[in-house]
C-alpha cells in the first residue's frame, strides 16, 4: 500500500477546506476527558460560621463526532458531573477582617448531567448548523438551542459567522421551606455572536468577535442569605483570537484577548497565550497562561446589610467583587496510531490585588483551584 | 461600552481586510490542528465551564454549553 506523505495529505486537505471556517470531517472522532477538580480549603480563621471545606469535582466528558452523509456532519457531547462541599452563604463586614464569612455546611451534593446534540451542513462555501443542549442537577435545570452559520468571502482568505443561541432555566432551590428560600426561580438567556476570521498570511490568522448575551428572569443567588440582583442584565463581549506558526520551532502560538461588560458594572479583561509545540511527529506540549481581571458591581458590598430593604440590590457574592486571577497550566498528548492520548494541569489562583479595579477589602472567599484531566481521541 | 466595541471591531476589520493573498496549496501551516481558532473542544467546554462558575465574565469563547447552577 502506498505511504501516504503526512505533509502532502495535510496540504491536499488544506486545499479541499474552507480556510478556517468549519470544515466536515472526514471521519468520526470519539473523545473522553476525566477530570478532577479540588479548591483550596478556606481559612478556619475567617469563618464566622459553617465549614471551610470546599467544593470536590469529579467530571466525565463523552463526544462523538462523526460524518453522516455528503454534506452533514453530527456531533453529540455527555457530561456528567458530581461534586461536594460548601459554598458562602455571605459576609459579615466587621470591624476586624477577620471571621466575616457565613459558610454552607460541608453536606452539599450535587450531580449534574449535560447533553449536547448539534448537526452541521457543509455547501461550498458556507455551513450551517445548530445545537439542542439540555443540562440537569438536582435544583436546576435547562434547556436551550442554537443556531450558526459560516460564509468564506474573498476566495476563503476570510471568514464571517454568526450565531444566535436561547437557555431556558428553572431552579428549584433545596430546604427551601427551611431556610425561607424562594421555591422556584426562571431565567432565560439570549445571545447573539458574531465573527470574522482572516488569513494574514501563510502562517497566521485573526478572529475578532463580539457577543450580546442578554438574561431575563432570578439572577439572584437563592442560596445566599441576603443576595438581590437586578431581573434583567445585558452582556457585551468584545474578543481577538491570534494564532501565529513557527515554521523553525514547529510550535503555534496562541494569544487570546476579550474585554467584557455588564449593565452590572462589570468590566473584564481576560489574556490567554498558549506555545503549541510538536516533539516529533507524536508528542505534543502546551504550555498555557491565562490572566483574568474585573472590576465589582454597582451592588456589590462585602458585608450583607439588612437594614437595607430585600428589593433594594445588593450582593456579598465574591465573584461580583473587584479581582484577578491567573490561571497556569500545560496538556500534553501523544499519538499512538488512532489514538491520541493526552492529559493537563491547571492551577488558578485569585486575589484582589492582581485586578485592574480591586474592591476596597479582599473578599475571604476568593478561591485558588487545581484540574486534573485526562482522557483520549479516537480516529473510527 | 457598546459603542468602542463597535469602533474596536471596526478598526480590526480594517487592519484584516488588507492582508496578502495566500493561495490555497500555501495553506499547509493554517490547516494543522494546533493552528485553529477553536481548540480541542472538550477542554475547552471543561474551562469555560470553570471560569463561567468562578468568574463575573463569560461569552465571547467560541464553544457552547447548556446552562447550570453554578453561576
Amino acid at each position: 500500500m502506498k505511504k501516504i506523505n503526512p505533509l502532502v495529505a495535510l496540504t491536499g486537505a488544506a486545499l479541499a477546506l474552507p480556510a478556517i471556517a468549519a470544515d466536515q470531517p472526514t471521519s468520526a472522532k470519539l473523545s473522553f476527558l476525566s477530570s478532577t477538580y479540588h479548591e483550596k480549603d478556606i481559612k478556619n480563621s475567617t469563618i464566622l460560621s459553617g465549614a471551610g471545606k470546599r467544593y470536590d469535582i469529579e467530571k466525565n466528558q463523552f463526544r462523538l463526532v462523526t460524518p453522516l452523509g455528503e454534506n452533514w456532519s453530527g456531533d453529540l457531547y455527555v457530561s456528567q458531573e458530581a461534586m461536594s462541599g460548601a459554598s458562602p452563604w455571605g459576609t459579615f463586614d466587621g470591624a476586624d477582617d477577620e471571621s466575616s464569612l457565613i459558610m454552607s455546611g460541608a453536606t452539599i451534593r450535587d450531580k449534574r448531567t449535560q447533553v449536547n446534540l448539534s448537526g452541521r451542513k457543509y455547501n461550498e462555501d458556507s455551513s450551517y448548523g445548530f445545537t439542542l443542549t439540555r443540562s440537569k442537577e438536582d435544583d436546576y435545570s435547562a434547556k436551550g438551542f442554537g443556531v450558526s452559520g459560516e460564509w468564506d468571502l474573498n476566495n476563503k482568505l476570510s471568514t464571517v459567522s454568526a450565531g444566535f443561541s436561547f437557555s431556558d432555566d428553572e431552579i428549584k432551590p433545596v430546604d427551601a421551606l427551611k431556610f425561607g428560600r424562594i421555591e422556584k426561580g426562571k431565567k432565560q438567556t439570549r445571545s447573539f455572536a458574531a465573527g470574522w476570521t482572516q488569513i494574514i498570511n501563510q502562517n497566521s490568522i485573526l478572529f475578532t468577535g463580539i457577543s450580546h448575551t442578554v438574561k431575563q428572569g432570578l439572577l439572584s443567588d437563592p442560596y445566599k442569605l441576603r443576595d438581590t440582583r437586578p431581573s434583567k442584565k445585558a452582556e457585551w463581549t468584545l474578543s481577538f483570537k491570534y494564532r501565529q506558526y513557527f515554521e523553525n520551532r514547529n510550535a503555534a502560538l496562541h494569544a487570546d484577548y476579550r474585554l467584557y461588560n455588564d449593565d452590572f458594572g462589570v468590566t473584564s479583561h481576560t489574556a490567554g497565550i498558549a506555545w503549541k509545540k510538536s516533539i516529533g511527529d507524536k508528542l505534543k506540549i502546551a504550555p498555557r497562561f491565562r490572566y483574568y481581571s474585573q472590576s465589582e458591581a454597582d451592588f456589590y458590598a462585602f458585608g450583607d446589610n439588612y437594614s437595607l430593604a430585600k428589593t433594594e440590590a445588593q450582593s456579598s457574592d465574591h465573584r461580583l467583587s473587584g479581582f484577578g486571577s491567573t490561571t497556569t497550566g500545560v496538556q500534553i498528548s501523544y499519538e499512538l496510531g488512532k489514538w491520541s492520548m493526552k492529559m493537563s494541569f491547571d492551577r488558578y489562583s485569585s486575589k484582589n490585588s492582581l485586578g485592574h479595579a480591586e474592591s476596597e477589602k479582599e473578599h475571604p472567599a476568593l478561591l485558588d483551584f487545581t484540574l486534573w484531566s485526562a482522557g483520549f481521541d479516537l480516529e473510527i | 461600552m457598546k459603542l468602542l466595541i463597535i469602533k474596536l471591531c471596526f478598526v480590526a476589520s480594517f487592519f484584516t481586510s488588507g492582508c496578502s493573498s495566500v493561495e490555497p496549496w500555501e495553506r499547509g501551516n493554517l490547516a494543522k490542528p494546533e493552528m485553529q481558532i477553536s481548540g480541542d473542544a472538550v477542554d475547552d467546554l471543561l474551562l469555560e465551564q470553570v471560569f463561567y462558575s468562578k468568574e463575573a465574565a463569560s461569552g465571547g469563547i467560541g464553544a457552547a454549553g447548556g446552562g447550570c447552577g453554578c453561576n
